[in-house]
């Protein structure tokens, strides 16, 4: 068995600058991503158009500057959805878990929740964005 | 009509190195991933040891040969599995060639297994990623996941950079007496 305080000589022994440099910037790169995919908001695109859709139906499309509360007919149920100053979330399903209305404001284009069970599901998509948010390529 | 075809001593050596490479990744696509997409990579180990024992025409031959192999027997050849398994094999060993280019051009000590193996396991990632963006989940919500993986990365590589390291010592030190 190869013993951990071996190892540690071992890389003691054999680490040169060129790997000391390789870690340290793949430390400084992962953390970097994490800032700018988890917490860098500028750098997505802004939102505009909420997209609600209904099981195999074409999304409906609502604007995100007017506040307003949608109420849709799911599988099992109604659904509310409001929109609030360029944000939207589920405020009510009729679902047991409530994992849609827990996951609380959708704010950056590309952002969705989806209510399974009563199959809906919403996302923001901005006209600067270059992707559409649902739409698979074949 | 007796077919003869001559060996050399290095083709014996790859078809070796190709069956280790290629019964570790069988057996680690047995194990279930605690994240799809996360795999130890241990199969990795082989070519990075190719690559720093004999060079990286030796490691392409190795990885290749591993990659559409294993691929056939595990019945994914062709297909998205396969193309990933591919993308991520010939990117790390494009970023390792141009890193050992690199250091070269600068005059430095080359690294370790230990920075290879980083440098292997974040690239042979992004080069899935990548694909796995661009032609079957083009999302940019995928993107979020980017960072777990890249962790991952760097972590795995470290450890199967020290197995590497450990192999080529052993291997140095017993050629040696």
């Amino acid at each position: 068995m190869v013993s951990l305080a071996k190892v540690l000589t071992i890389s003691k022994e054999l680490l040169t600058p060129a790997d000391i440099l390789i870690i340290i910037s793949a430390v400084f790169l992962s953390t970097w991503l994490y800032y700018f995919f988890w917490f860098d908001n500028n750098q997505q695109g802004k939102a505009d158009t909420l997209l609600v859709q209904y099981a195999e139906s074409l999304p409906q499309e609502y604007p995100l500057n007017q506040d307003q509360i949608i109420n849709i007919q799911g599988h099992i149920g109604p659904s509310l959805i409001e929109i609030k100053q360029g944000k939207a979330r589920f405020i009510h399903s009729s679902c047991r878990n409530q994992f849609c209305v827990f996951h609380s404001w959708l704010s950056v284009s590309g952002d969705t929740t989806a209510c399974l069970p009563n199959r809906i599901s919403i996302s923001l998509k901005g006209t600067s964005s270059q992707y559409d948010a649902i739409a698979g390529r074949q | 009509m007796k077919l003869h075809l001559t060996t050399t001593h290095q083709d014996h050596r790859i078809a070796l190195l190709a069956a280790l490479a290629i019964s570790i990744h069988i057996i680690e696509s047995a194990f279930p991933s605690p994240l799809p997409g996360i795999k130890p990579g241990l199969a990795n180990v082989i070519t990075l040891f190719t690559f720093i024992m004999y060079g990286w025409r030796a490691a392409l031959q190795v990885s290749l040969l591993r990659v559409i192999i294993s691929s056939l027997v595990l019945g994914t050849f062709l297909s998205p599995t396969f193309l990933l398994s591919l993308s991520g094999a010939l990117l790390s060993l494009c970023s390792l060639i141009f890193f050992q280019f690199l250091f070269h051009l600068l005059h430095m000590k080359p690294p370790s297994a230990i920075g290879y193996a980083v440098i292997a396991a974040i690239s042979h990632m992004s080069g899935q990623f990548f694909i796995a963006w661009y032609f079957f989940i083009p999302h940019p919500g995928l993107f979020k996941l980017l960072p777990i993986f890249i962790t991952f990365a760097v972590l795995l590589g470290i450890v199967s950079g020290i197995i590497t390291q450990l192999i080529i010592k052993t291997i140095k030190s017993d050629t040696n007496q």
